[in-house]
Parts: structure tokens; C-alpha cells; sequence
């Protein structure tokens, strides 16, 4: 499998899970955009959600 | 929230995969690289597709093993996708992609999702980015991300809980520095 791509993004993943702290960011999957997003299935119209924010808001975790 | 969307893995049938861009790994980072990297997530443990298989097997016998190219992983994508219930592709911190990878790797993931209405794209970015997203994405919900107060203050508080000198501190102090801090967040 690394044929494909000698990236290994579980790494960061599990550094992320570990030193995160635990609750942060709940509220935004409580938001009416990310539930939308995520139960929608009307084709294109909402496949995507991008968070923007300044650096250091939270927008990949706080720890 | 990748780890809160794996924890539904097993009961709804979903399939998840992401990736961090990292300003320190830009140049690894390709388009390909990525989405190869996101082709090996969803192909998982499942088991490896035929077609997928027949690729490795004839780049093996040519040129002495060479990568796949973009479109191919595009492809190969594609028919995994399509024979999964639902797909949720995350990518955080598109800014810190290289800015030469990013019109490419959005062109990707369009193609991705025109295919497959039942794929998702969570995506996370300094709001400069917010432009690019819409331009291959115009129907793209924007959700401008703050500091959150709770957030602050539970940080605040755990990180007082592991202060390495709890002699210097007092309950007033204590009351202080949390009502500071979130007194100056409200102008990041």
C-alpha cells in the first residue's frame, strides 16, 4: 500500500488525538451548517464544509 | 472531529479519511501524494480491489516500479467510492499546502465528489483560502471558526490544573488570568 503514497497522515492523526484537549469543539458539531453538511445527500449542492479561521482560533485542535 | 466521525464508523457505515498539510512536509505533500495517501484510507483494511491490484502488478513490470500518476489515483478513487455507502474526505489546514498543489488538489476532490453525491469534504483554512474553495466549490458552506469562550476557558483551567508551581497561585490570581485571557480573546 505505500505504492501509493508514502504519506502517512494516521501519524499526525494519533499526535493530534493524543495532546488534544478533550470537549474542544464540540459546538460546531452541534451547529446547523455542520449537521446539514453531514446528513445531506442531495448530490454536489453541500459536499462541502470548510472551516476559515485565523491561526491559532482552533480550527485543527488546542492543546 | 475526525475522531468523533470514526466513532460512527461501525454503526452507520461510513468511511473516513484525512489528512493534516503541514508547512514543514510541503513539499512531500503533493496532490498525488494526498490523494494517494486518501485512496489508502478508504481502501482500508477491506481488502484490496481488483483494479487497484492490476495497477500495482503492471507499474511493478514498468520502468522498474513506478508511482501512480494523479489521474489513475483519481480513478481508482472513484471505483472505490462508488461501491461505499458514505465517504467523509478531511483535509485540515489547506493554507499549509504548497500554493502550486492547491488548484490541482481542489480540481481533485471536485472530481471526486461529482461522482459520488454520498462523499463528504470537510475542509479547514486561513480565510484567504475561503476563495480558492469556492471557486471549485461555489455551493461550499463557509463556517467562520473563533475562539470559542468554553473552549478558552476549559484550556485555561486545565493548563492552571498542571501549573508546575501551584505555590504562586492563589483563587484570586486564578480568577484573574481566566477573566484576562477571555477578556482579550474576543479581539483574535
Amino acid at each position: 500500500m505505500r505504492w501509493l503514497s508514502p504519506l502517512e497522515p494516521n501519524k499526525r492523526h494519533q499526535g493530534v488525538r493524543t495532546d488534544r484537549l478533550g470537549r474542544v469543539g464540540e459546538w460546531l458539531l452541534e451547529t446547523r451548517e455542520f449537521r446539514e453538511w453531514r446528513g445531506s445527500e442531495d448530490g454536489t449542492e453541500k459536499a462541502v464544509l470548510f472551516c476559515s479561521g485565523n491561526p491559532g482560533v482552533g480550527k485543527t485542535y488546542l492543546r | 472531529m475526525i475522531d468523533r466521525l470514526c466513532d460512527r464508523v461501525a454503526e452507520e457505515s461510513i468511511t473516513v479519511a484525512g489528512l493534516y498539510c503541514d508547512y514543514l512536509s510541503q513539499q512531500e505533500q503533493t496532490t498525488t501524494n494526498i490523494m494517494g495517501a486518501i485512496l489508502r484510507q478508504v481502501v482500508g483494511r477491506g481488502g484490496i480491489p481488483n483494479n487497484l491490484r492490476e495497477a500495482f502488478q503492471k507499474s511493478k513490470t514498468e520502468f522498474d516500479g513506478r508511482g501512480p500518476l494523479l489521474a489513475d489515483l483519481i480513478g481508482m478513487l472513484r471505483t472505490v467510492i462508488a461501491s461505499l455507502p458514505r465517504v467523509f474526505i478531511c483535509l485540515d489546514a489547506l493554507d499549509e499546502c504548497l500554493p502550486k498543489y492547491l488548484p490541482e488538489l481542489l480540481e481533485s476532490l471536485r472530481d471526486i465528489v461529482r461522482e459520488s453525491s454520498r462523499t463528504k469534504i470537510f475542509l479547514t483554512g486561513r480565510p484567504h483560502v475561503g476563495e480558492y474553495v469556492q471557486r471549485y466549490f461555489s455551493k461550499a458552506v463557509l463556517m467562520p471558526i473563533s475562539s470559542n469562550p468554553d473552549d478558552i476557558r476549559n484550556y485555561v483551567e486545565m493548563r492552571l490544573d498542571r501549573d508546575t508551581e501551584p505555590v504562586a497561585m492563589n483563587k484570586d490570581l486564578r480568577a484573574d488570568i481566566v477573566r484576562v485571557i477571555l477578556e482579550n480573546i474576543s479581539d483574535m
